[in-house]
């Protein structure tokens, strides 16, 4: 079992106003605070290094563009600190936005460069990006899916091929391809990516037996996905195991329920991210705009997303605080309580991986200290007994590359 | 206005290497009409009014309307060597009129700039293709389809503003209109709507051309207009007062006689 700590290290003001909501692609940058940001950004590293003092195994960073709600611009910044001031935690990019980078080489030589200094710790995750992203980098959304393709065909030659050699493609030329730095991590770092609801993005990621992670996603919804990712495994001719699933979910632990309910409300108050389960969607036509997603896709999504026969949408996307507790959408208790709904989620869905969400939203540092103690102390320890117990082995104990045991140098 | 029926054909061909939605009707010499990155839905009035004294032939641009959308289409200058293709394969004799609106006016431009003997008069029309000096072009993909068609029409109780876009479109309509916005999208993203070396080739331009600009275009600023009519050497300009992006959609038949003035002059 992989456990790891993440934030969406949302832009935190007392007095955001209820029209702006997640602020994305529509609010100014002159409200950007650099003394705010600066004590924020602090704060958000200061809680990552104790997210690994207290036994988390991964730490979760990860990027968007024109967004308050995700301070992190870009990802590398952070995981190149965290190389340096984090020590045996791994650092999980989930990931950067392979279609945005019009120099695929200069993200092949930071990624490897990040995984040299942390010391083989890199997990440089994948991701395409919604349509907020390729707008905010001019990128071409309607061929976000080739350019995804090829930059990851790049990156995996340039980190295991000796240079130079040339790379010639659609979307990305170049004649000399030699970086000097290559990847600690042989034959390369472990490539991991998220996903919400894309079945071609699962199904992309079971052929090149990628872990795949979803990311705040009902529980049903989930294991479908899952499920897809095992049929594309048979079909590719292996067996999908715990060690290529991964499950992203809210959690805030107290000592006890009526505190954990009074502060774990304030996850889904202030500067929220667009895709969670409450929250007003940002514009549809810039988050998808033509051609970013295949009209197949679209209507997939449509399909797996769609209000079930009493109305609710299975995303929850219009889902209230308590909603969402009483359906395991978030984990909100004391620590024996929060154990019981994490053990309930790992027998149904069978991961190998699981994020905590946490100290997120309008959460203070304070309660996020908190409920990371708690979470070290009581809920992490239960984890990895539970997870022996249902056999549930996480990426550093089975290879998903070849479901062989990993060894400890490996590792 | 006609009231006559619309005295076209409407039919599926395979020309230049792609399944081409075709509409063409009337007679005599031939006259080309490209149309902008919003499509064409339909055998409009204008093009019937000029039908009366050309034969109009309406492609439908690879991606746009049915007709099929290769993947090597990738930027406005292939798609003015397709229109290059497609003039030959149709049989069409050279050199033709040529009206442009919109994306269509900035293919025309390309194309009269590589060869001189192509077009025997040009149109273009609210043409894209051109940094304006002043203003910004529009940004389709920041807003949505049916802002698109709010924001090209200056009058919006217009007739043909009603007919097609300012009411609830159905389902095969508005999917129509989301294919033609991804085709829209692969030719226009970046530099968008515009070439950069364009405006040092207009001078290469020996076709007589006529500018027609609505006085409100709320797409392509009037300031590219003037741009167009310094590059190109003779450029006549027809600003339609009261206009927006459509000339041909909002006011037809003032259009087709601006059109026409000139085309017979």
């Amino acid at each position: 079992m992989f456990i790891g700590h993440f934030t969406e290290e949302p832009w935190q003001v007392p007095d955001w106003p209820d029209e702006w909501g997640t602020g994305i692609h529509k609010v100014s940058n002159a409200e950007y605070d650099p003394y705010r940001a600066a004590n924020l950004y602090n704060r958000y590293l200061d809680e990552k290094i104790y997210a690994e003092e207290v036994g988390f195994d991964g730490l979760m960073v990860n990027e968007h563009h024109s967004a308050p709600f995700c301070m992190n611009g870009v990802a590398n910044v952070q995981a190149s600190i965290l190389a340096r001031i984090t020590t045996k935690v791994k650092i999980l990019l989930l990931g950067n936005i392979l279609p945005i980078h019009d120099d695929p080489l200069w993200l092949a030589e930071q990624l490897a460069m990040i995984d040299v200094i942390s010391r083989g710790r890199l997990i440089p995750g994948i991701v395409r990006g919604s349509g907020g992203e390729s707008i905010s980098h001019n990128i071409p959304p309607h061929y976000n899916r080739e350019r995804f393709e090829e930059a990851h065909d790049f990156l995996i030659k340039t980190w295991t091929t000796p240079g130079p050699f040339r790379w010639e493609g659609k979307h990305f030329h170049y004649r000399y391809v030699n970086p000097w730095a290559v990847p600690y991590h042989k034959p390369h770092p472990p490539i991991w990516v998220p996903g919400t609801s894309s079945r071609e993005t699962v199904e992309w990621c079971a052929r090149h037996r990628y872990p795949y992670v979803m990311l705040s996603t009902q529980l049903e919804l989930t294991r479908e996905m899952f499920k897809i990712y095992y049929e594309t495994a048979e079909e590719e001719g292996y067996e999908a195991g715990p060690q290529h699933m991964g499950y992203m979910f809210f959690v805030h632990v107290e000592e006890t329920k009526a505190r954990a309910m009074e502060v774990g409300r304030t996850l889904t108050q202030g500067v929220r991210s667009p895709f969670d389960p409450g929250v007003q969607r940002p514009i549809p036509w810039i988050m998808s705009p033509p051609g970013l997603n295949s009209r197949k896709a679209v209507a997939l999504r449509r399909q797996m997303t769609a209000p079930d026969a009493t109305g609710k949408t299975r995303a929850g996307a219009l889902a209230s605080f308590e909603d969402q507790v009483a359906t395991r959408g978030m984990i909100v208790g004391t620590p024996e309580q929060c154990v019981e709904d994490i053990r309930y989620i790992m027998d149904y869905l069978r991961p190998g991986i699981i994020i905590f969400r946490t100290g997120d939203g309008a959460m203070d540092h304070e309660s996020q200290m908190r409920t990371l103690k708690l979470m070290g102390e009581e809920v992490l320890p239960a984890m990895r007994d539970i997870a022996k117990e249902l056999g549930l082995p996480g990426p550093y104990e089975v290879d998903p590359a070849t479901n062989e045991p990993v060894t400890a140098l490996a590792s | 206005m006609t009231n006559s029926p619309a005295a076209f054909t409407e039919e599926t061909v395979d020309i230049a290497g792609i399944s081409v939605q075709l509409r063409s009707g009337g007679s005599g010499e031939p006259l080309l009409v490209l149309h902008g990155e919003l499509g064409v839905p339909d055998w409009l009035e204008a093009h019937e009014l000029l039908a009366r004294h050309y034969s109009v032939c309406v492609p439908s641009l690879p991606g746009f309307g049915t007709s099929s959308f290769p993947d090597w289409l990738m930027s406005v200058r292939d798609l003015s060597a397709w229109v290059n293709w497609f003039v030959r394969e149709c049989g069409l004799a050279t050199p033709l009129n040529v009206v442009g609106f919109s994306m269509g006016g900035w293919i025309a431009a390309e194309l009269a700039t590589t060869n001189s003997a192509l077009f025997s008069k040009m149109v273009l029309v609210g043409a894209a293709g051109l940094k304006p000096r002043e203003g910004e072009i529009w940004d389709y993909f920041l807003n949505s389809a049916k802002d698109a068609f709010q924001q090209s029409f200056h009058d919006h109780e217009s007739a043909q503003y009603l007919k097609y876009y300012g009411r609830d479109w159905t389902p095969d309509e508005a999917e129509q209109v989301e294919t033609n916005r991804e085709a829209a999208i692969r030719y226009l993203w970046r530099p968008y709507m515009h070439s950069v070396t364009l405006p040092d080739l207009l001078p290469a331009i020996a076709t007589p051309t006529l500018l027609v600009w609505g006085r409100q275009d709320g797409i392509v600023p009037i300031s590219s207009c003037e741009l167009y009519q310094q590059g190109i050497a003779n450029a006549q300009v027809a600003v339609m007062e009261d206009c927006g992006h459509m000339p041909e959609m909002e006011k037809p038949e003032e259009f087709a006689n601006t059109v026409l003035g000139f085309l017979k002059g």
